[in-house]
C-alpha cells in the first residue's frame, strides 16, 4: 500500500496509522518511511527508525491497552545505502565496483540524479516484497509534485541510461541512424560539440568517463525497473492519496488521482487529515450570542478556578468559535467538492485536526479510530 | 526585533518545505513591493499554475504577464527555460531543434543532475540583472518562489555543486555568475518560510545552517507562518480547562469550550516551537498570523502583504 500526497499533509502518520490497523487485525505489517521521521519513531515508542528492519515491541502496545494479533515492523529507506547496495550487487567485478563508489560523480549522481532516490526506494520495496516476509507493506513516499515521480522513476532512469539514450556519449557513432526530430540531419559529433558548448566540454568528458563505468549496471537497471513497474501496477498494490482539506492541497490531491487513474493504478482511498471539527453549529452560535455570558456566569460557582469576567470571556469564546466555524465550513466544502469529482465508490476518510501533534502510540491509536470509524 | 530591509534587495528568494505557505508569502511579498511602486516580477518555478488561484482569473504561465499594478508574474518550466537558454547561446532555432529536440538528447538532458534547476535559476538571474537599452534595470524586484521538492535545498545548492564539479565552460560560467549574485547580501536575500510545527521547524534550522555555513548565502530571516493569535489570557485558559469538566457533552457550551481548548493547546505548542527556533539560531523571526480563511485567495495575499509591509519597514 503506497501513501502519496503533497508535503505536510501527514503522510507519514497516516502510513503508521494504516500499519497499526493492519497489525491489530492480525497482519504482519511493515511501515516503510523515507524521511528520517523522528516523530514517527517517537509515536511508535522507539528511539529511532533505522535502515534495518525493526519490530515494535509488543509491550509498547500493551502499555496503552492495545493487543495486536499481528506484528508491526518499521524501517527507514536510506537512499544512499540502497543505491550502494545496487552497485555492490550489479557491478561485474570488485574493481568496477570500487571505481563507481569512488567516482566523484557517483556521490552526486546517487543522491541527486533525477529519479535515483525513487529508483533505489522502489528497488528496495521490490526486494522486501519478493522476500515475502510481510502480509502488508505500507510505504510512505517522499513529497513530490507529481504523484507518479516515484512510480515512473525506475522506468525513466532505465530509459535515460538505457543502451541507446546515453551510449552516444561514450560510444560515438551510435546517434547515426537515429531519426531525430530536427529538420537538419546532424551527426553525433555535431550534437556532442553543440552540447559541449552548452555544458562545457569538461562536464561532458567527466560524464563520459563516469557513464562508461556506470553503464555496466545498466542491464540490471532495465530488468529491475520492469519488474518494479509490474509490481506497482499489479492488483497487489494499492494507493492511498493523503491530503489536507484546504483548496490548494485538495486540488493537488485530485491531480494526483487523475495521474494514477489514467495509468490504471488502483487508488483504494482518500485520507483527509487535519479537518477542523465543527465544534459549534449555526443554531447554537445564534442562541449563544445572547445567552453565553449568562451561562458562563452561572457556571462560575462550580468551576474550580479564579473568577473571570463572564462578558469578556463570552466575547472571546464567540470570536474563537466563529473563526473555527469558518474553517470547518470551508473544510467541509472542499471535501464535498473533492467527493463530487471522485467516483462515488471512492472511500474518503476524514481525520480531525487534533489539539496536539501525534507523538505517542495512544495518539496514533486515536487517529486510527477516527480513520477507520 | 528589527528585520533586515528586504525591500532594499533586488533579488528575494522564498524557500522552505512544501505546505508551509511559501507560495502565499512570495506572492504577498511581491504584491507589497508592487504597491510601493516597484516594478516587480514574481517568478514561480515549475508551479503548475499555482499562483493563478491567488490572483483570480489571471493565468500565470511561461509568458510574463501583468497581474496587478506593477506586479508581473511568470511560471518558469525547466523545458521553456532550457529552450530560452539554449537559444540564447545557439542563436539559431533550427540548430536548437536538431540538437535539443533529438529524442535521445532530450531524454539525456532530463536526467542530467541539476540542469533543470540551473536553467531555471539562470532565468531568474537573467531577470534580476536585466537592463534595457539605456542600461537601466528592467525590474526593481525579482521575487522567486523556490520549488519545494523532495530534494529540498538541492535547488539553491546547484550552482555551488556545479562550480565544485567543473571549472570551465558555459555552464560553469553561468553557475559562477548565479552563485555570485546569490551570495551578495547587497542584492540578494533568502527568506525561509516555516510553520511552528515539529518537522518544519527542525528542517528550517537545518536548512538555514546549510545555506549560511556551507553555501554562504544571505539568509535574511525566517518567516513563521500561520501563528495563532492568543485570544485568552492565562487565567481564562485555566478557567476554560476547569469549566470543560463541569459541562455535559451535549451542552451548547461544550463546543465553545472545546474550540477554545483547541486554540489554547495550539498556541502553547506553537510558542514552544518558536522558542526552539529562537534558541537554535540568531536569525530574525517574523511571525505571520493565522488567517481563518482558505489560504488561496487574493484577500489573504492582500492581508499578508500589509503584514509584511508593516513589519519589514519599521
Amino acid at each position: 500500500m503506497i501513501c502519496v500526497g503533497s508535503g505536510g499533509v501527514g503522510k507519514t502518520t497516516t502510513s503508521a496509522v494504516i500499519g497499526l490497523q493492519a497489525a491489530l487485525a492480525g497482519m504482519r505489517v511493515l511501515v516503510l518511511t523515507i524521511d528520517p521521521a523522528r516523530r514517527l519513531a517517537n509515536s511508535l515508542g522507539i528511539d529511532a527508525i533505522g535502515s534495518e528492519l525493526q519490530q515494535i515491541p509488543l509491550e509498547l502496545f500493551q502499555e496503552v491497552g492495545l493487543e495486536p494479533e499481528g506484528e508491526m515492523w518499521a524501517m527507514m529507506l536510506d537512499m544512499k545505502e540502497s543505491f550502494d547496495r545496487i552497485v555492490e550487487r550489479d557491478a561485474p567485478d570488485e574493481e568496477t565496483q570500487q571505481e563507481i563508489l569512488e567516482n566523484r560523480f557517483y556521490h552526486y549522481f546517487s543522491t541527486s540524479l533525477a529519479g535515483t532516490q525513487e529508483y533505489a526506494a522502489s528497488e528496495r520495496l521490490y526486494d522486501l516484497h519478493e522476500e515475502d516476509q510481510f502480509d502488508l507493506i505500507v510505504l510512505d513516499t517522499p513529497p513530490t509534485t507529481h504523484a507518479l515521480d516515484f512510480l515512473e522513476a525506475p522506468k525513466r532512469l532505465a530509459d535515460a541510461v538505457s543502451s541507446r539514450a546515453l551510449q552516444w556519449l561514450y560510444k560515438p557513432g551510435i546517434l547515426s541512424g537515429t531519426p531525430g526530430r530536427g529538420i537538419l540531419s546532424v551527426g553525433t559529433s555535431y550534437v556532442t560539440r553543440t552540447l559541449s558548448k552548452f555544458t562545457g566540454g569538461e562536464l561532458i568528458d567527466e560524464l563520459r568517463v563516469f557513464l562508461r563505468t556506470f553503464s555496466t549496471l545498466f542491464d540490471g537497471f532495465e530488468e529491475r525497473a520492469r519488474s518494479v513497474q509490474k509490481l506497482l501496477c499489479s492488483d497487489e498494490t494499492g494507493f492511498v492519496v493523503v491530503t489536507a482539506p484546504d483548496t490548494l492541497t485538495v486540488e493537488e490531491a485530485l491531480y494526483f488521482y487523475d495521474q494514477l487513474d489514467s495509468d490504471a493504478l488502483n487508488v483504494d482511498a482518500f485520507v483527509v487529515n487535519r479537518v477542523h471539527p465543527k465544534w459549534v453549529d449555526e443554531a447554537a452560535m445564534e442562541r449563544a450570542e445572547y445567552t453565553l455570558a449568562g451561562e458562563l456566569e452561572s457556571l462560575q460557582s462550580r468551576v474550580d478556578a479564579e473568577f473571570v469576567d463572564a462578558n469578556e470571556l463570552a466575547e472571546g469564546l464567540l470570536e474563537n468559535a466563529l473563526q473555527f466555524q469558518l474553517r470547518a465550513t470551508q473544510d467541509a466544502g472542499s471535501i464535498e467538492k473533492m467527493g463530487d469529482e471522485l467516483p462515488s465508490s471512492m472511500p474518503i476518510a476524514c481525520v480531525p485536526y487534533f489539539n496536539q501533534d501525534i507523538h505517542s502510540l495512544s495518539g496514533l491509536d486515536t487517529a486510527r479510530q477516527e480513520l477507520f470509524s | 526585533m528589527t528585520f533586515p530591509d528586504l525591500y532594499n534587495r533586488r533579488f528575494v528568494l522564498f524557500s522552505g518545505k512544501g505546505g508551509v505557505g511559501k507560495t502565499t508569502l512570495a506572492a504577498s511579498f511581491a504584491l507589497s513591493c508592487a504597491r510601493r511602486g516597484e516594478r516587480t516580477l514574481l517568478m514561480e518555478l515549475d508551479a503548475k499554475d499555482k499562483s493563478s488561484t491567488l490572483f483570480g482569473a489571471t493565468t500565470v504561465d511561461s509568458e510574463i504577464r501583468e497581474i496587478d499594478d506593477n506586479l508581473f508574474a511568470v511560471d518558469v518550466t525547466p523545458k521553456e527555460a532550457m529552450k530560452e537558454y539554449a537559444l540564447m547561446i545557439l542563436k539559431i532555432k533550427l540548430i536548437y531543434r536538431a540538437v535539443f529536440e533529438n529524442r535521445i538528447v532530450s531524454s539525456f538532458l532530463r536526467v542530467v543532475p541539476g540542469l533543470n534547476e540551473l536553467v531555471m535559476l539562470g532565468k531568474a538571474y537573467y531577470h534580476a540583472t536585466e537592463t534595457d537599452d539605456d542600461g537601466n534595470q528592467v525590474w526593481d524586484k525579482v521575487v522567486v518562489d523556490a520549488p519545494a521538492t523532495g530534494h529540498g535545498i538541492f535547488f539553491l545548492k546547484i550552482p555551488m555543486v556545479i562550480t565544485n564539479l567543473i571549472s570551465t565552460g558555459l555552464m560553469f560560467d553561468e553557475a559562477r555568475r548565479i552563485l555570485d549574485l546569490l551570495r551578495d547580501p547587497e542584492r540578494t536575500a533568502v527568506a525561509l518560510v516555516t510553520l511552528a510545527e515539529d518537522m518544519p521547524i527542525n528542517e528550517t534550522i537545518m536548512l538555514s545552517k546549510t545555506l549560511r555555513e556551507e553555501m554562504e548565502l544571505p539568509v535574511a530571516l525566517v518567516i513563521a507562518n500561520a501563528i495563532y493569535r492568543p485570544l485568552f489570557d492565562d487565567q481564562q485558559v485555566r478557567w476554560i480547562e476547569e469549566a470543560r469538566t463541569e459541562v455535559d457533552d451535549d451542552s451548547d457550551l461544550t463546543g465553545f469550550l472545546e474550540a477554545a481548548r483547541f486554540r489554547n493547546d495550539r498556541v502553547t505548542m506553537q510558542q514552544n516551537y518558536l522558542k526552539t527556533l529562537r534558541d537554535k539560531g540568531d536569525w530574525p523571526i517574523l511571525e505571520i498570523p493565522y488567517y481563518f480563511f482558505d489560504r488561496m485567495s487574493f484577500a489573504i495575499i492582500d492581508e499578508v502583504a500589509k503584514d509584511l509591509d508593516e513589519h519589514l519597514t519599521d
